[in-house]
């Protein structure tokens, strides 16, 4: 916008090193829309140019000096007024002056540290953005930039099965086996639930994912439930001593890793939820 | 407010098929579409959509069946689309994987198969492993129904894809797979399809059983599919026939406890798989029938696989039951074992069993005869055990037990075709005691009408014997019988087949045949009065011919005179024994018909034996006949016998044919003396003395005979008769005149014919009239050819008036 020639009279672009030859990832809005966007690691040196174009050209812009900044923050949106940012790094591309004609500065951030991955929830979101300011009388114009950060994780040392007995007293016993217990975003889930006592008459049996997104502390701790996939294992009233296969592909649904009280925001975790349903 | 009709079930089920059937035909539209433009995640899509169709309950198996056909197809299309797709190199990566997201069961199951197939077909993964997935996975549908249709289309799809080679060929190529585990794949869907059939049974209501029953039966192909696909296999040899499938089939059958499944799978292993296997595996297979449940009809089971290996051992072109197989021994044994096992079997079934081991015995070893005995012991001890006191309480005719026990009797008549065979089964007989009164004789009249079909000749006094205690029913009086006499027409029928039986008691050797007719004689002879009217006079004729046969043998036989002697005394005694019971035509004729022989067969003293029996003849006559009609019919019996003896001389001779022309002209009625005289007149000129070559020819007592003919025919009052009288009077004058009698003038005859002419107008003009005419007519027509013809021999009639 530009009321009486005070508004951003230069469009700024961050155009990140590599920005065709790296990998993208798509992560998901607050309402719900997909975007790409680069994708980084922990450690690796986020770095770049900023591009200032003047709309006119032969213009000249005045301003209190240029940085950029690398922001990582959650946003918990009850409270929108505070965002917590757990990483925020700045540099300055250029002193106060005036620009005149485009210009190019060149930024890097070296070995960032980026602890957590994005993530966009129900409740919540943590992203990664590089923010372009150019500080000028009235009002500075800026420009983010989003990038999408995964963490990595070592295969753990310990992944033993899930094999439990559960049941209703004279109704229904049923013991089920999953063959991990922790499982990467590509895993397929292997099981099979065995039926040691059946009286009531199931009409089918579905292994649920669901998502449990717990923000806040204390007191105030809030949880959303979401059910991410429902996967029909069988169908009809099987009896005593049938044994029913399991396999699940995890790939096709839109998981995250499990994140355990990130930054004492929020946490994300998953639970196989197996569901019975009779006549 | 518009009413809806309300739907019957079948109209109903008619709706919901139709519209299963229209989104199929919808998606299936649409998935082609998508498949044509290269779309195949869309393409997956619809047939997804397509296939959840089969999710339903609400359909019918029937109605569930067309829907699943209807898909089917469709499926077909998919398939060959992806291995066009494959087999153009363009492979879709993870296709295995990637149906497998569809969140439900059914439709992710089909698809599941219908790309396993296509990568097996491609070679893509290891063929053995998918088989082994897609069989577990299929676990997953629990419902009877749609598991059933489920592995069903699995096992449709691998129909042409089972591997089907030898272990040891296929070492170098282990992701292949061989036929073992084929095998496994078809036993494992065999078993989970058969216990989700047998699940049927327990869903649902108790008072629609009858309807699942049905329905369960309508779908009983579709587990037996898995036994033809084992059967196909062409890699099954004896051995793992033997050690592997038949052991997990039984199995199965065995422990599934239900009646249906094991009633029908028994017999589908018995039409799947080849006769050589099912023989050389009779003992699993019959101890698995003796281990099902107690209401199988076991016996239906058995029978089909006796029938079986029956038609196998009569099969030209097959080998034949090996030596080495005891076929018949391990029926007998596990047939008894089935038995033993189960208490409440109905009797009938037990029997039933026993007329499939007669069959087999029959078939497979038709001439061992002690096989079909030792069925017939085991029968008989098995009724043996069923009722201790067999004679109170005999099998009811028409009960399912007596029938069954009927058919098992008739086996061995019938296939033997011979009752001497069937006599030497020991204990064919006993078993008679078993039969009600009604069964006992419908089975004699049967045993002796095969006898009579296929003319065989009872040749010794045992055998008569022996048969003759058996058909005892026929033969005498029973304990047990109603008290209301048989239907007359039946017992004369069943009377008459044992006539016809006397004379098929035929030894070649004399002296056998009087044992055998003596056998005979004891038997009949107590079978009171009714019956021996018609059994004694056929053991008469056979005793007469007896006599005939020892004459004409009489050179081998010195003491043949005194045999026959003896069989005159016999038949006289047999005779003696219908006058008892109080009849007298019969033994009348059959003494004349013994004087006949006896006259004939010249044995010493026969002359002696011929005027008793004679005599005995006239005795009866005049003792026993009363009606006048039969007496004129025995008196010229009595006369045309004499007349045709020739045995007597003349001191016997003389007192008979006298005796005979007293009788005659005693008889009642006029008409009668006449036609009695006239007859009487023969034996004076053609009866035979032995006392004098040649006939007697009296013309004086011809004469006079005849005289006394006319004189008594002038005595009738009825002109009708008279001038019937006169008409046969002068055809006896003519005969006489012929043969040259010389009492007998031509006047004689012109005087009878004037009296003829003279009454004959007069008579009433009907058909006795016509008839009478007619007769004189031919008459004068003789005479006139005789007058006018050429021939000169004979005697003259120039004098004739006609």
């Amino acid at each position: 916008m530009s009321f009486f020639g005070f508004g951003p009279s230069a469009d700024i672009e961050i155009v990140l090193d590599g920005q065709d030859s790296r990998k993208t990832a798509e992560i998901k809005t607050e309402d719900g829309k997909k975007e790409k966007h680069l994708l980084y690691y922990d450690g690796e040196t986020v770095a770049g140019k900023v591009n200032v174009t003047m709309k006119k050209a032969g213009s000249k812009m005045e301003h209190q000096g240029i940085k950029i900044e690398f922001i990582g923050q959650i946003e918990l949106y009850y409270d929108r007024g505070n965002h917590h940012e757990f990483t925020s790094l700045v540099k300055e591309l250029a002193r106060p002056g005036e620009i005149t004609g485009n210009t190019s500065y060149g930024f890097e951030f070296q070995q960032v540290e980026k602890p957590y991955e994005s993530y966009t929830g129900a409740n919540v979101r943590l992203r990664y953005f590089l923010r372009v300011t150019i500080v000028k009388r009235l009002s500075d114009s800026v420009k983010e930039q989003d990038i999408i950060v995964h963490t990595l994780s070592q295969y753990p040392e310990m992944n033993s099965s899930i094999k439990m007995e559960v049941g209703i007293e004279d109704c229904l016993h049923i013991e089920f086996e999953y063959n991990k217990s922790k499982y990467h975003l590509k895993d397929v889930i292997v099981g099979k639930i065995y039926f040691l006592l059946v009286r009531i008459k199931i009409r089918y049996m579905e292994l649920a994912i669901v998502r449990r997104e717990t923000t806040g502390a204390g007191p105030n701790t809030y949880n959303e439930n979401e059910t991410i996939a429902k996967y029909e294992i069988m169908d009809g009233a099987p009896v005593r001593g049938e044994s029913i296969p399991i396999r699940l592909f995890l790939s096709g649904y839109e998981l995250t890793p499990t994140m355990r009280d990130i930054n004492k925001k929020f946490s994300v975790r998953y639970y196989l939820n197996l569901v019975l349903v009779d006549e | 407010m518009p009413s809806t009709p309300q739907l019957s079930p079948q109209e109903e089920q008619e709706k919901l098929l139709e519209e299963g059937i229209s989104i199929v035909k919808n998606q299936s539209f649409q998935m082609k579409r998508c498949l044509d433009k290269g779309k195949l995640m869309d393409g997956l899509k619809h047939a997804s959509t397509m296939l959840g169709e089969l999710r339903t309950s609400l359909l019918s198996p029937k109605s569930y069946y067309e829907l699943y056909m209807a898909i089917s197809d469709e499926l077909r299309h998919l398939e060959l689309y992806l291995c066009d797709e494959f087999q153009k190199g363009r492979k879709v990566a993870d296709l295995y994987e990637l149906v497998q997201y569809a969140g439900n069961i059914v439709p992710r199951l089909y698809l599941l198969i219908t790309v396993g197939v296509v990568y097996i077909k491609s070679n893509e993964l290891s063929r053995k492993d998918i088989l082994k997935d897609l069989v577990e996975m299929c676990r997953g549908v629990q419902h009877p129904l749609r598991g059933l249709f489920l592995r069903n289309y699995l096992l449709t799809c691998t129909k042409n894809v089972l591997p089907d080679t030898e272990e040891e060929l296929a070492t170098n190529d282990y992701e292949y797979g061989t036929v073992m585990d084929s095998i496994d794949f078809i036993l494992l869907n065999f078993s989970e399809m058969n216990k989700l059939w047998v699940r049927m049974q327990h869903q649902g209501h108790t008072r629609d059983r009858n309807k699942r029953e049905q329905e369960r039966r309508e779908l009983r192909i579709l587990v037996g599919t898995n036994l033809v696909r084992l059967s196909q296999l062409e890699c099954i040899d004896m051995e793992k026939y033997k050690k592997v499938v038949l052991p997990a089939v039984l199995e199965q059958v065995v422990s599934c406890r239900d009646p249906i499944a094991q009633e029908y799978l028994m017999e589908c292993i018995i039409q799947v798989f080849p006769d050589d296997f099912h023989l050389q595996t009779l003992n699993p297979f019959l101890k698995a029938c003796a281990e099902l449940h107690e209401s199988v009809n076991v016996k239906n089971i058995i029978i089909a696989l006796v029938d079986r290996l029956a038609q196998f051992a009569q099969n030209e072109e097959g080998s034949g039951i090996p030596p080495e197989i005891q076929l018949f021994d391990i029926f007998s044994d596990q047939i008894s074992q089935v038995i033993q096992n189960r208490p409440d079997m109905p009797p009938e079934d037990i029997v039933a069993l026993q007329v499939a081991l007669i069959n087999l015995a029959l078939k497979c070893y038709p001439d061992k005869v002690d096989f079909v005995d030792k069925v017939l012991e085991t029968t008989e001890d098995i009724f043996n055990r069923l009722n201790l006191d067999h004679s109170s309480c005999s099998l009811e005719y028409g009960s399912p037990v007596s029938k069954e026990l009927m058919r098992l009797m008739k086996i061995p008549v019938d296939s033997y075709n011979n009752i001497l065979t069937v006599l030497e089964l020991s204990h064919f007989g006993p078993i008679f005691d078993y039969f009600d009164y009604q069964s006992r004789k419908l089975m004699c009249s049967y045993l002796i009408n095969n006898v009579l079909e296929n003319d065989t000749r009872i040749p010794t006094q045992d055998q008569v014997d022996n048969i003759l205690n058996i058909v005892n029913v026929l033969v005498q009086d029973q304990s047990d019988q109603p008290a209301e006499p048989d239907d007359p027409e039946d017992f004369a029928e069943e009377q008459v087949l044992m006539g016809r039986f006397i004379h098929l008691l035929q030894a070649e050797d004399p002296n056998q045949q009087y044992l055998i007719l003596n056998t005979a004689r004891k038997h009949f002879g107590g079978g009171g009065d009714k019956r021996i009217k018609f059994t004694l006079p056929p053991i008469v004729f056979a005793a007469y011919r007896l006599a005939m046969r020892y004459k004409e043998a009489k050179e081998e036989d010195e003491n043949w005179e005194k045999k026959c002697q003896k069989i005159f005394q016999f038949c006289h005694q047999t005779v003696g024994a219908l006058i008892k019971a109080d009849m007298a035509e019969m033994p009348l004729r059959l003494f004349l018909q013994g004087a006949l022989t006896a006259g004939e067969i010249e044995f010493e003293n026969h002359e002696t034996v011929a005027y008793e029996f004679m005599s005995q003849a006239f005795s009866l006559y005049e003792d026993e006949i009363s009606d006048s009609k039969a007496q004129l019919a025995a008196i010229t019996l009595i006369i045309g016998t004499l007349e045709q003896m020739s045995c007597f001389g003349d001191e016997n001779h003389e007192p008979l044919r006298t005796q005979c022309a007293l009788a005659a002209s005693k008889l009642l009625k006029k008409p009668d003396q006449c036609r009695g005289v006239c007859t009487c007149s023969h034996l004076f000129w053609s009866g035979r003395s032995a006392s004098q070559e040649g006939e007697l020819q009296d013309s004086k007592r011809v004469s006079d005979c005849l005289k006394k003919g006319v004189k008594i025919a002038n005595q009738c009052m009825d002109s009708s008769v008279q001038v019937q009288l006169f008409v046969e009077l002068l055809n006896h004058y003519i005969y006489y005149y012929e043969k040259g009698n010389d009492q007998v003038t031509i006047q004689v005859l012109n005087q009878l014919i004037a009296k003829i002419k003279e009454t004959l107008p007069n008579l009433e003009a009907n058909e006795e009239t016509e008839q009478i005419n007619k007769h004189f007519q031919n008459t004068v027509e003789h005479l006139k050819l005789r007058r006018d013809g050429s021939e000169t021999e004979g005697p003259s009639y120039e004098e004739l008036v006609l």
